[in-house]
């Protein structure tokens, strides 16, 4: 059924691409309602993208696995017998039973539980009761195996995408995404705290990715946090030392940046003289990054205490601290799934304060978080009124007053006051993602990050 | 002049007379969060309390030691006494907005037993349903286990210890702004 009382309609490229202008920041609000628009999401966006599965440290023993999903398709991430990592799609190919209930778990394969059919770790089709008596050996087991995602990791980090022309992992993080993944990593190695918090808004998941770039809300909506003395939110927003940065197919990273000559004065310092300076900060501080952080991040990248978000749905938050997956259910249904991560073998007092850091803040009862998820909901529930639907999002901050320069490994970046470069690029992207067939034309018609006058 | 009571009969008017005493608590606690009274709710909490609630997973009965996370790892609650009077002074402020217009709430305590007396300290097992509307049509509903620890003091009982066991691992709600 459509949702808001739409009628499910195709929509052409010519129309996809007018859904958002970049030149004044409209955008339509029926990306937030349509249901075709919705189905249409699941095919170019997310089966064609390159999603977040989970961690090395989630499934680090053969058998192990982790449930996923690829916007809405079930997907079992499993580690197999020679340390690799399946993505399979979690449905039996006789009559599409989902072959793991279980969220996690370890298996030396998979059994159908309807008619016991049996997948190797790898997907394959092992075993078929009754091969001989009921199918007189008449059937191509190499035809049915599990269908498999493309996976790949960066980092430890384990992606996977359902589209077979999809470029590597690597490059289609760009700069942008592998300083995203870098700033998890940027104190070292790292492994992900037991527990994936999850809960349901009833928004749409733009609405919830276009959140994380906007510094905009944080005094209003956060408001209480501030009052209740929980934090300072004028020592964490910097709301005149912004840096955006903008990443090929949609990737991008908004927040407070650390200036050009702060961070040439962090450059000269030692590991040891910035251990010591992060001790001596005030509570709250971002800690200052050791040296090998600009290896993994980028000259421009290190600069960022911002929130990347790797396209579509994968924000980084808390200074690397943790992540959020926004999962697609539908155009005003999101699941949040939280991961945090902390160093291996960190000392068990800062464990305990990394951890406590990523419980009190976020999840559906973090002192910030708890406020977010109303404002989206309800942002959500006004595009689905027939003339709240026609008047659009204004999307136009800081629209036509800044610059965007190329850095020295041809970064592209912005540093600006509070604005809403990021958010602009992320529907600017959604557009071109959407009105692509495949990624012969994704790559052929989508907006290079710019030079210039943004 | 009441008969002597036998020892059995001792023995089991001393056990109802404590299941009323902490029954009549865990009521006047939940009402109090009922009638938004949070400070006064406050005043109901041990100094070293902890309020718990682990992320809850679908696992098979084989691995179904690991269906909550232990303590030390991710929770959705996992407060001390300061993070609580934090989440009380947010109630406060006027710009809560997840609770301003506020929610509705139902705190229903059932299959209340004591599970064991040490000392000043009671341990207590009962079954909560969290029932709360918000704004025109949200409905939340949360039902689980509890483990509470209340401790006798001059004042009356003390919360020394929530530990709140839900019944959901994809938390099925915008959020959890209302105290459990
Ligand atoms: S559906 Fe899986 S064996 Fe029949
Ligand atoms: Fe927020």
């Amino acid at each position: 059924m459509a949702d808001g009382g739409q009628d499910l309609r195709a929509w052409d490229r010519a129309q996809l691409l007018a859904l958002f202008d970049p030149a004044t920041g409209a955008l339509d609000r029926r990306v937030l309602s349509d249901e075709a628009l919705y189905q249409l999401e699941l095919e170019r966006i997310f089966a064609r993208g390159w999603n977040f599965m989970c961690h090395d440290s989630q499934i680090p023993e053969p058998g192990d696995y982790f449930i996923s999903y690829i916007g809405e398709d079930q997907v079992i991430v499993v580690r197999d017998e020679e340390g690799g990592v399946n993505v399979l799609l979690n449905t039996c190919r006789h009559r599409g039973n989902a072959l793991c209930r279980a969220e996690q778990g370890r298996a030396k394969s998979f059994v159908c539980s309807y008619h016991g059919w049996n997948y190797a770790l790898d997907g394959r089709l092992i075993g078929v009761p009754g091969l001989k008596t009921f199918y007189h050996n008449d059937i191509d087991r190499s035809r049915l195996g599990l269908a498999r995602a493309r996976a790949e990791n960066y980092l430890g980090f384990w992606f996977a995408t359902l589209a077979t022309d999809a470029p590597a992992l690597r490059d289609y993080l760009g700069d942008v995404g592998r300083t995203g993944l870098g700033m998890i990593c940027a104190n070292g190695e790292v492994e992900v705290v037991d527990g994936v918090q999850k809960n349901v808004i009833s928004c749409n998941w733009k609405i919830a990715v276009d959140n994380l770039f906007d510094w905009y809300h944080v005094p209003y909506s956060h408001a209480s946090a501030n009052t209740a003395g929980f934090l300072d939110i004028a020592a964490i927003q910097h709301p005149q030392s912004q840096m955006v940065m903008l990443g090929e197919y949609g990737h991008a990273i908004g927040g407070p940046g650390i200036p050009r000559e702060r961070q040439d004065q962090i450059d000269a310092m030692s590991d040891e003289e910035r251990a010591a300076a992060s001790r001596a900060a005030p509570p709250n501080s971002p800690r200052i990054r050791p040296r090998a952080a600009r290896d993994l991040m980028g000259p421009v990248g290190v600069r960022s205490e911002g929130h990347p978000n790797i396209f579509p749905n994968l924000w980084i938050t808390l200074g690397g601290l943790q992540m959020c997956l926004r999962l697609p259910r539908g155009p005003s249904k999101t699941e949040l799934w939280w991961f945090t991560f902390v160093p291996k073998g960190a000392p068990p007092a800062l464990r305990r304060a990394m951890i406590a850091q990523a419980n009190h803040v976020f999840g559906p009862a973090g002192i910030l978080e708890q406020d977010d998820g109303e404002n989206w909901s309800q942002s959500t529930r006004s595009a689905r009124g027939f003339s709240s639907r026609g008047l659009g999002q204004y999307i136009g901050m800081g629209l036509g007053h800044d610059q965007a320069v190329a850095g020295e490994d041809g970064e592209h970046y912005i540093e600006s006051a509070v604005g809403e470069h990021g958010q602009r690029w992320l529907y600017r992207a959604w557009t071109e993602w959407m009105a692509a067939r495949d990624w012969t034309e994704l790559k052929a018609n989508h907006t290079p990050p710019p030079t210039g006058p943004v | 002049m009441a008969p002597d009571l036998t020892t059995r009969e001792k023995l089991l008017s001393d056990r109802v007379l404590l299941q009323y005493e902490v029954e009549q608590f865990l009521y006047a606690e939940a009402a109090l969060l009922d009638a938004r009274q949070y400070r006064r709710w406050l005043g109901l909490l041990a100094d070293d309390i902890h309020y718990w609630m682990p992320i809850r997973r679908t696992v098979t009965l084989a691995d179904i030691d690991r269906e909550f996370t232990k303590l030390g790892d991710m929770a959705y609650f996992d407060d001390d006494r300061t993070l609580l009077e934090v989440r009380v002074r947010k109630l406060e402020a006027g710009s809560a907005w997840s609770e301003d217009p506020p929610s509705r709430s139902r705190h229903f305590v059932s299959n209340v037993r004591i599970l064991e007396i040490a000392g000043d300290e009671i341990t207590v097992e009962a079954c909560f349903h969290l029932y709360r509307t918000r704004l025109e049509a949200d409905i939340d509903s949360w039902v689980g286990r509890r483990v509470d620890t209340l401790r006798r003091t001059d004042a009356g009982f003390r919360l020394a210890k929530r530990h709140l066991f839900l019944d959901q691992t994809v938390v099925q709600s915008t959020n959890m702004s209302t105290i459990f």
